[in-house]
């Protein structure tokens, strides 16, 4: 598969802080890609620097193969944009909304208005469409906003956060949209801190901090770097001090933390821990009210390589 | 295309925001066309005047009495004095003369006869003296060269009927615009508000930082969409001065508008509603919200408003205040508007002043596009 995007050595500096830090990538055709990074870690900054909305110092940004720049408009005819922040006219209805930002590409009259049914129909929103944002719920409006960037139908789609503070069904609704998105053929852009969101959506992961990229590849790729093979939690009421000290001998089992009547196991190897560890409670007779397992997750990766949490 | 679509959207989404202000000059044109313009009627004043006459009716005596008949309202019993005291108090008579006795003779000879009057406290009282001292002093002037009565009785008549011709120049009744200058002063108003209003929350819609970067991403060519919507701003400015233009005709009436001067108030409106769009346009780079946008209207409006008479006449307003007004373009819209309603005459003297304060208003518009392409240009660079 050939490179949508081309990122080579990207610099880009507000006065001495340094937001994006030599990096170099690429997005192949068809891909969804995650940029994953916390609060700050220049994904938003490297988006922009990609859409030419922000001068850098230095690098190379191609898109379908041609350098991108302000006036490239044949790329930006196949380029949709949902940014973080809400942005639609609140003097112009659902409908009228997505159809000034599709007319922004599509100047044929019967053309867009398929495409703006269609985009109402991937957000959801064909029964609101002659209401006036304000009379939107948040996740709605979220809704609209993804409709506004991706009713054209571009071969590229850049989102940008696009489920901060939105409820869970609205949420799983942008979900499963963007997915349709990339059936229909486009490749997607996923800007995010929310390792849930990159780990069912994103084909390929770049974890950024401070503007570099600290891991990428797959999810089982980079879940290989967090060095741990399960984690256990169970929640116990009363752990007697001597029976605490008793996990630790446990077949391998590295971390044991008890607090406030939860024990969390962090275990770096070994199959059928679960089991293991039912097994010894029932033989102690450790009563206890919840126990579940978890795989590592890309918050532990990013923990492990960073030594923070992603949301700090 | 797309961008006018959502630009007239955006106006008729925001069109009771312009209604009130326009409302309000239909009112104020209306009531003023229907209000009646006090005009000055001027005629001639005839003093009341009693005459007691010791001398003989004859010669010069007799022209004398036969002056003040002419020039004055003679009535007649008053011979009780008590009653013509009550008369003068009154002010029903004016003045009380009495003829000496041989006042024709020594008047004759150049002698200076003493002519007694009493008069009333008004005003009338001291033009009717006016009136007396007039003929006596012509008289006694001619006295003194020793002509025979009879000569002098002649040349003090040809002296006192030589009257001047005075003949009215214009007929142009100035009153009558009078209306149209208040309401298109008042207009001053009307059109600020209006034009801020709506190129400013159009504008503000466009330019807010969310939009700005959906349009940079998009297709078109962003200078291209600013002059489409430069373009529109122009469209409406010129629609809804057409409006108030039109309002005009149905309130102020053909006979004011259908004129020179009806034409003069047009053409200055119109300079003033070009400077009204660059001053919203200026103020669109601001006015990034709709609480923004209400808060300037109403200062920029209503402020100039006030400070250059559109709503208090300018000679009612203090000098430091009409100083202060000239930095501003309404005074000079306003000024003209005064000038064109005092027009009696067409020519260079009075023309080339209504002019200036276009082309000073005009001026003050280019003034506004440059500050304002300065001001959105070091907005708009990328960072």
């Amino acid at each position: 598969m050939k490179n949508v995007i081309d990122v080579k050595h990207l610099t880009k500096s507000y006065k001495s802080n340094k937001a994006v830090d030599d990096l170099s990538f690429a997005v192949k055709e068809g891909e969804i890609l995650g940029l994953l990074g916390p609060n700050g870690s220049g994904k938003s900054t490297t988006m922009n620097c990609i859409l030419s909305l922000l001068k850098f110092e230095a690098g190379e940004i191609k898109i379908f193969g041609k350098e991108m720049a302000p006036d490239a408009y044949d790329i930006k005819t196949k380029v949709g944009v949902v940014f973080q922040d809400v942005a639609v006219f609140d003097e112009l209805t659902v409908y009228e909304n997505i159809d000034y930002f599709c007319g922004l590409y599509v100047e044929d009259k019967a053309t867009r208005a398929q495409y703006v049914e269609d985009a109402l129909k991937l957000v959801g929103l064909e029964e609101n469409k002659s209401q006036y944002p304000k009379q939107l719920s948040g996740g709605l409006l979220r809704r609209l906003n993804i409709a506004c960037g991706i009713a054209h139908k571009p071969k590229l789609i850049f989102l940008d956060e696009p489920t901060v503070a939105v409820d869970p069904q609205s949420r799983n609704n942008i979900l499963e949209g963007i997915k349709k998105l990339r059936e229909d053929g486009a490749t997607v852009v996923y800007t995010t801190h929310y390792m849930e969101e990159v780990e069912i959506l994103c084909d390929r992961v770049i974890i950024l901090d401070h503007g570099k990229i600290i891991a990428s590849g797959t999810n089982d790729e980079l879940k290989a770097l967090a060095k741990i093979e399960e984690k256990v939690t169970i929640e116990i009421p009363d752990l007697a001090p001597e029976k605490l000290a008793g996990f630790d001998k446990i077949k391998n089992v590295s971390e044991v933390e008890y607090d406030n009547g939860i024990l969390k196991i962090v275990y770096r190897k070994g199959k059928n821990n679960l089991i293991d560890m039912m097994e010894y409670l029932k033989e102690n007779m450790i009563q206890y009210n919840k126990i579940f397992s978890e795989r590592p997750t890309l918050n532990d990766v990013f923990l492990e390589l960073t030594g923070k949490e992603l949301r700090d | 295309m797309i961008v006018s679509k959502a630009f007239w959207k955006i106006v008729l989404k925001n069109i009771g925001a312009i209604i009130t202000p326009t409302i309000v000059l239909l009112m104020f044109g209306t009531i003023s066309a229907s209000s009646t313009v006090t005009t000055a009627q001027y005629e001639a004043c005839r003093p009341s005047i009693v005459i007691f006459n010791h001398d003989e009716n004859v010669g010069l005596t007799k022209h004398f009495v036969e002056y003040l008949k002419k020039n004055a309202e003679v009535k007649t019993g008053y011979e009780d004095n008590d009653r013509l005291k009550d008369a003068l108090f009154y002010e029903e008579v004016s003045v009380v003369v009495e003829i000496p006795e041989n006042f024709h003779k020594d008047m004759a000879l150049g002698h200076k006869p003493e002519i007694k009057m009493r008069s009333s406290a008004g005003y009338v009282a001291e033009l009717s003296k006016v009136v007396v001292r007039r003929y006596l002093s012509v008289a006694e002037g001619y006295a003194a060269t020793n002509l025979s009565e009879q000569a002098l009785v002649e040349k003090v008549d040809a002296a006192i009927t030589n009257d001047v011709e005075t003949e009215m120049k214009s007929a142009v009744d100035t009153s009558k615009f009078a209306k149209a200058s208040r309401y298109y002063s008042f207009a001053n108003y009307t059109i600020l508000s209006c034009f801020i209003t709506i190129i400013c929350l159009i504008m503000s819609s466009f330019n807010r930082e969310q939009i700005r970067k959906r349009n940079l991403v998009g297709a078109i060519d962003i200078k291209k969409m600013n002059r489409i919507l430069l373009k529109n701003c122009c469209v409406y400015a010129v629609g809804a001065w057409a409006f108030y233009v039109i309002v005009s005709f149905f309130t102020l009436g053909t006979d004011v508008m259908f004129t020179t001067q009806g034409l003069l108030y047009a053409a200055n409106s119109l300079v003033f509603a070009a400077v009204a769009t660059t001053i919203a346009y200026l103020v669109s780079i601001f006015a990034l919200s709709a609480g923004a946008v209400n808060g300037l209207q109403n200062v920029l409006a209503l402020g100039s408003s006030f400070l250059c008479g559109a709503f208090v006449p300018a000679e009612y307003l203090p000098e430091s205040v009409l100083a202060f007004a000239h930095v501003l373009p309404s005074y000079y819209y306003i000024d003209a508007n005064d000038r064109i309603m005092k027009i009696q005459q067409f020519d260079a003297d009075t023309l080339l002043p209504i002019f200036l304060e276009m082309i000073a208003v005009a001026g003050f518009a280019v003034a506004f596009v440059v500050l304002a392409n300065i001001i959105s240009k070091k907005r708009q660079k990328i960072a």
